[in-house]
């Protein structure tokens, strides 16, 4: 009732033809698109894009700090004279570094988890959910502070944190769509013609997660960098020398207002590689149509 | 036609505008309904009579929609024409519906009272009139009292998820009825209810027809359902009128080649046209034998889970299937006839007695790949039962591989079986979207046959198809049996299609089998006053077919049935 | 009802239970010595071994764990290394002020979201649309330590109105010893320039703090309200002749209202986690403050206090939702009630 019934149609879209035609009619997840490749790019290339490699390090140029953006400088200088276009294209390789860490841990982990628990049911779902909704009730910023704190912060020891409270919400995912797919008789079906359990996890019920899953790392990646930028905003994530933009965000605006891009260009850097990673996660969504 | 026209559609044709492509759903539609009259508008799905039905209410969204040509007039006023508010009023005071889900047409988080009271207060306040809560009240409980619902307090203090479906059913009839409309349009009432409850819910909207004047657009896919509620019929196919006429002229002499096509497809419950099927195999030893079987589910309740309450689904069931059989598994929702299947499929243990296949006790081989290649399913709904992101290769291949055969075999195998179920190779790397329903199910039966099974459990097979499909399915079915020897067991509440596929019934009632035996003798001479009560209920498409149905005495249906008028069940 | 409520007390101490046990075991596996932690690399070995002692870590880990729980269970969290104080006295100290911050953001979070989102649906892809899809899109990548560091510049630069840091102006002479809510005690207490001020010092830090939310809940609130929208009920309450705004206000709403209270519910977690950053900037005096501060100094004890505290905070507010969605929706009470 709810679809409008379609027929005498000269050509039947198939639905990826129609998935198609929605991105493309999408213009903000072809601009999230752009923006996701273009700090890929970013992040890949940056010894060869940045106009002052050396700004990365410990490089020190007095002379030149605090320069205001100008053709040779386009986002300025920073406290102790380093380029902070440069900078700031070395901190989406930490960012981006992070998101691959994280997510490629915390992904499977958590998807297999959702699938086992909703798959196999009785006191394994109860007791994998059960820990999951522990998991949850912990506010994750406080707690991964605390871990970083305790173990030293630096990239590694953050990326551990964030990692031991990312996969919770991959779980509750793909336990809810594992659940509402054990009501397709596809599942019985499988294990009537005497498919293993590995079969029917992998090959039956995790394709029908595939969409979620793209989706749902697209929105994490922009949540984990900005995540990242947090921890290090307070000083218990990256350290310095490391171009963070969390980082540099933090040492920057104690020169403001009058030197206000030392921490607004990096600002606006992770704003640019969230919405560009939002925007793509969107479009998947609307895309592949499917629910979070 | 002698009365006056209520309803009048002239050339009505519809288009849609989706994903940058322009679709005409509707061809210079006509329909006329008389005061009073009772008109059927029948149609497969997808020949447009839900969008024909949207745009008389007025609630086909405008777009996507786009009215070409044509106009509708209710009562001599053009409805395509006329203002919002004077079209508003309209609603459910001139022209009412009753949706095909009873479930879904309530809203969940209101109870029954206060969704009747609104639709009341609000024709009250566009009419002008003014009542007291009360005066509402007893207007509703007298309206629940017309779909003979006598319990009408507290049907009103109810959350919809409280009442049983036929209830439902009942009181959205009586929601429709609230603000005495004129004409009333019913998208397939009763459908997604058992035979029984449908049969009630028929009838009552025959009487008040009769009793409050009502005109009546039926609109349906059921020809047994058309011949009952109808005085003329309309036959839809492809968005265009192609047939219309009085009832009996469309039953006993259609004209148009698709009319044609449609009564021919439907099964016959009586007649000569009934076909018995035979089974002349001679093997004694029986290829499924369940001896006294039960099966009992745990429910548990209380604060701390501590009160456990057994649900006794099969109740001592003994059946002895012959090789060569197929035997019908009859019943309603719920009578346990799903639970009797899977436990014949080993999936879940019986509580008590045993089951065997071809000798064997089920408790010592299920699992194993010997079973498997015994006994095999095929289910209700294809697009539940095949993965939707797997191509139809994959999923024809899995028995095979959890079978032991070579992987370079595979692909030759599924090819075979292809070809088997009538489907082009080419369908082989498809993913199940891009097949039809009946081409879903032969994949289904192909996946089935795939270790070559002896046995094959068809959990109402082509319940989910348009009936033209269900005969070619139901014609491949017979075809593969003759080939290889097949056994089914049909698993159905489909009577008419049971009587003409199945060698041998047996009838499910609340756990229990309350007759057995070979097709006509159960049909023709059925024992059992539940069978009398199914059989009765069954809409057929002949009136020589309806002399034949059993008598069935209102004590006797009252003791075997749970009727929709009370709360519960 | 009453089962029901019961039953969600029941799963409220479990999963609090749990949360007790899951934060000890991490602080315990976690590697290094908390007491050489808590005292840096200078302090000598005998310094080491008499905090170890005097914090119990020479005590079996079963042990430990039970001294630990039977202290939760009469309030000890044990002392402060930073403050020399009992845990629970500093954090009910600070209790308060993050308390108002979170329940002041969640009220600007449910008003400006809630109507958004409707509108949205409303005016579906209309320019409405558009702006509300923009406005929330910026809420949500908008990085939470940048809103609040333009609000606050943008506040010191150009209108003054609005203090930047605390809760109160330090002249105001008030003692709010009744809830420890300013905004509350101000009005029991009469004192409008107390409400007023403490008002102003809120406005800021909770727009920093609701901006991620707010987009997240005019999302979910459009896209439930569209998906409601295409039911039979909707369609079958139109045909009935109930006035548009009636169905849209009442009936779709009480039907979709179910999705973004989940959702709110949910990210209160990320909403509490925020607060450490905006408490930060702002020099909130809340426990992420005081969070904050013992993170840094390494003060075992307190952390563990101020996430347990804070895992408490999420659970109660998950569990007010839930009730919440009970009352509005006979299903959601009656499948808790039911068995599987």
């Amino acid at each position: 009732m709810s679809a409008p019934e379609m027929i005498d149609a000269q050509r039947v879209l198939t639905s990826r033809q129609m998935a198609i035609y929605r991105f493309t009619r999408n213009p903000a997840a072809l601009v999230g698109a752009v923006i996701v490749v273009s700090v890929v790019i970013a992040a890949i290339f940056a010894p060869l894009l940045a106009p002052s490699p050396e700004s990365a390090g410990s490089f020190v140029d007095f002379r030149n700090r605090h320069a205001a953006p100008s053709w040779e400088h386009w986002m300025g200088t920073d406290n102790v004279g380093r380029d902070v276009f440069s900078r700031v294209l070395y901190g989406f390789r930490v960012s981006l570094g992070l998101v691959v860490g994280v997510l490629g841990v915390a992904v499977p982990f958590g998807v297999i988890l959702g699938l086992v628990a909703g798959y196999f049911g009785g006191w394994t779902e109860t007791i994998i959910m059960r820990f999951t909704d522990i998991m949850l009730a912990l506010p994750p910023l406080a707690m991964a502070l605390a871990i970083t704190a305790v173990l030293s912060p630096n990239l590694v020891n953050a990326m551990i944190a964030i990692t031991l409270l990312w996969w919770t919400w991959h779980t509750r995912l793909i336990y809810r769509i594992v659940k509402a797919q054990m009501n397709e008789d596809y599942v019985e079906a499988a294990q009537v013609a005497g498919a293993s359990h590995f079969h029917i996890l992998f090959r039956e019920l995790l394709p029908n997660c595939i969409s979620a899953i793209a989706v749902k790392i697209s929105l994490d990646a922009g949540f984990v960098i900005l995540f990242g930028a947090s921890l290090s905003f307070l000083g218990l994530g990256i350290q310095p020398p490391t171009p963070d933009l969390g980082t540099m965000v933090a040492t920057g605006a104690e020169y403001m207002p009058e030197m206000w891009w030392q921490a607004v260009m990096p600002g606006l850097a992770i704003l640019y590689a969230i919405l560009g990673f939002n925007l793509l996660g969107d479009g998947l969504r609307d895309m592949l149509d499917v629910e979070l | 036609m002698t009365n006056r026209p209520i309803l009048e559609i002239e050339n009505l044709s519809i288009g849609f505008r989706a994903y940058g492509q322009y679709r005409r759903v509707l061809r210079d539609v006509s329909i006329t309904v008389g005061e009073g009259e009772r008109v059927s508008l029948i149609g497969q799905s997808g020949s447009g009579k839900t969008v024909t039905m949207r745009t008389i209410i007025g609630t086909l969204p405008m777009p996507p929609g786009v009215v070409e040509t044509g106009s509708i007039r209710y009562d001599g006023r053009s409805l395509l024409e006329l203002s919002k508010i004077e079209r508003n009023k309209l609603k459910g005071t001139g022209i009412s519906i009753v949706l095909q889900d009873p479930m879904l047409s309530f809203n969940p988080v209101l109870t029954i009272g206060r969704q009747m009271d609104d639709i009341v207060r609000y024709a009250d306040s566009r009419l002008g009139q003014n009542r007291s809560a009360a005066q509402r009240r007893d207007h509703i409980v007298q309206t629940l009292a017309k779909v003979q619902l006598s319990e009408g307090a507290r049907i009103l203090d109810s959350y919809p998820i409280m009442l049983s479906g036929g209830m439902r059913q009942r009181v959205l009839i009586g929601m429709a009825l609230l603000n005495r409309p004129r004409l009333l349009i019913a998208d397939e009432p009763g459908t997604a209810l058992d035979v029984t409850t449908q049969d009630e819910i028929l009838a009552l909207l025959n009487t008040l027809v009769a009793e409050e004047g009502l005109s009546l657009l039926l609109i349906t896919h059921n020809l047994g359902v058309v011949r009952e509620m109808a005085d003329r019929v309309y036959v839809m196919d492809k968005g265009r009128i192609v047939e219309e006429g009085t009832r009996d002229a469309i039953f006993t002499a259609p004209q148009n080649a698709y009319t044609k096509r449609l009564m021919a497809a439907v099964p016959p419950l009586y007649g000569p046209d009934v076909v018995t099927i035979e089974n002349h195999h001679t093997d004694p030893n029986p290829a499924i034998s369940i001896d006294s079987v039960s099966k009992d589910f745990v429910g548990r309740s209380g604060l701390f889970h501590q009160h456990r309450t057994l649900h006794r689904a099969v109740d001592k069931v003994s059946i002895d299937v012959m090789p060569g059989d197929i035997f019908g598994l009859a019943g309603e929702s719920g009578s346990g006839k799903t639970t009797l299947a899977k436990m014949t499929l080993g999936l879940i243990d019986p509580t008590e007695g045993t089951i065997r296949v071809e000798g064997q006790d089920i408790s010592q081989i299920a699992g194993t790949a010997d079973f498997r290649k015994m006994i095999q399913i095929v289910y209700q709904n294809p697009g539940s039962s095949l993965n939707p992101r797997r191509t139809i290769t994959d999923q024809i291949a899995v028995p095979l591989k959890f079978t032991g055969h070579e992987t370079s075999r595979i692909k030759t195998r599924v090819g075979e079986l292809l070809e088997m179920v009538d489907l082009p190779a080419d369908m082989a790397n498809m993913y199940p979207h891009e097949l039809s329903g009946g081409q879903k199910q032969r994949v289904a039966i192909a996946r089935a046959l795939s270790v070559n099974p002896r046995i094959l459990v068809l959990d109402e097979p082509t319940s989910a198809l348009d009936v033209l499909v269900q005969s070619t399915v139901i014609d491949l079915l017979h075809r593969l049996r003759e080939e290889f020897d097949l056994t089914y067991l049909f698993i159905s509440h489909d009577l008419s299609l049971m009587r003409n596929f199945c060698n041998r019934v047996g009838v499910m009632l609340r756990g229990q089998i309350v007759e057995e035996g070979p097709v006509a003798e159960v049909f023709g001479k059925p024992s059992h006053a539940y069978t009398r009560a199914l059989l009765s209920a069954i809409p057929v498409t002949t009136d020589e077919a309806d002399a034949m149905k059993p008598i069935v005495t209102k004590e006797e249906r009252a003791a075997v049935l749970n009727p929709s008028t009370a709360i519960g069940g | 009802m009453l089962l029901y409520l019961i039953r969600r007390g029941a799963s409220l101490f479990i999963v609090l239970f749990g949360l007790a046990i899951l934060i000890f075991v991490i602080a315990r596996i976690v590697p290094g010595d908390p007491a050489r932690i808590a005292l840096g690399p200078l302090a000598t070995a005998e310094q080491v071994t008499d905090l170890r002692a005097e914090m119990g870590l020479d005590e079996p880990f079963f042990i430990q764990l039970g001294t630990y729980l039977s202290g939760l269970a009469q309030g000890d969290l044990g002392k402060s290394l930073l403050t020399s104080r009992p845990v629970m006295d500093d954090i009910l100290g600070a209790l308060p002020a993050t308390f108002e911050l979170v329940v002041f953001t969640l009220v600007i979070q449910i008003v400006i979201s809630i109507p958004l989102g409707i509108l949205a649906a409303v005016y579906r892809n209309t320019w409405v649309d558009n702006v509300i899809r923009v406005v929330s899109l910026v809420g949500i990548v908008t990085p939470g330590f940048v809103l609040a560091i333009l609000l606050q510049l943008s506040a010191a630069m150009y209108f003054g109105f609005f203090p930047i840091t605390g809760r109160i102006d330090p002249s105001i002479m008030f003692d709010a010893d009744i809830t420890g809510l300013l905004l509350v005690d101000g009005l029991i207490k009469g004192r409008p320039d107390v409400v007023g001020d403490a008002l102003r010092h809120l406005f800021l830090p909770a727009i920093a703090l609701a901006a991620g939310g707010i987009g997240q809940v005019v999302r979910i609130t459009r896209s439930a309200m569209i998906e409601v929208a295409s039911r039979d009920f909707i369609e079958a309450s139109r045909a009935y002749g109930i006035p548009e705004r009636v169905v849209r206000f009442r009936y779709m709403l009480r039907v979709a209202a179910v999705a973004p209270l989940t959702i709110l519910g949910l990210e209160f977690a990320s909403l509490i986690g925020n607060a450490f950053i905006v408490e930060f900037v702002f020099s909130w005096p809340g426990i992420a403050s005081y969070g904050v501060r013992t993170i840094l100094q390494k003060d075992l004890n307190a952390v563990i206090g101020v996430v347990l505290v804070s895992g408490v905070f999420f659970v109660v507010a998950n569990l007010t939702i839930d009730i919440i969605l009970g009352l509005l929706d006979p299903r959601h009470r009656l499948r808790e009630g039911k068995s599987k």
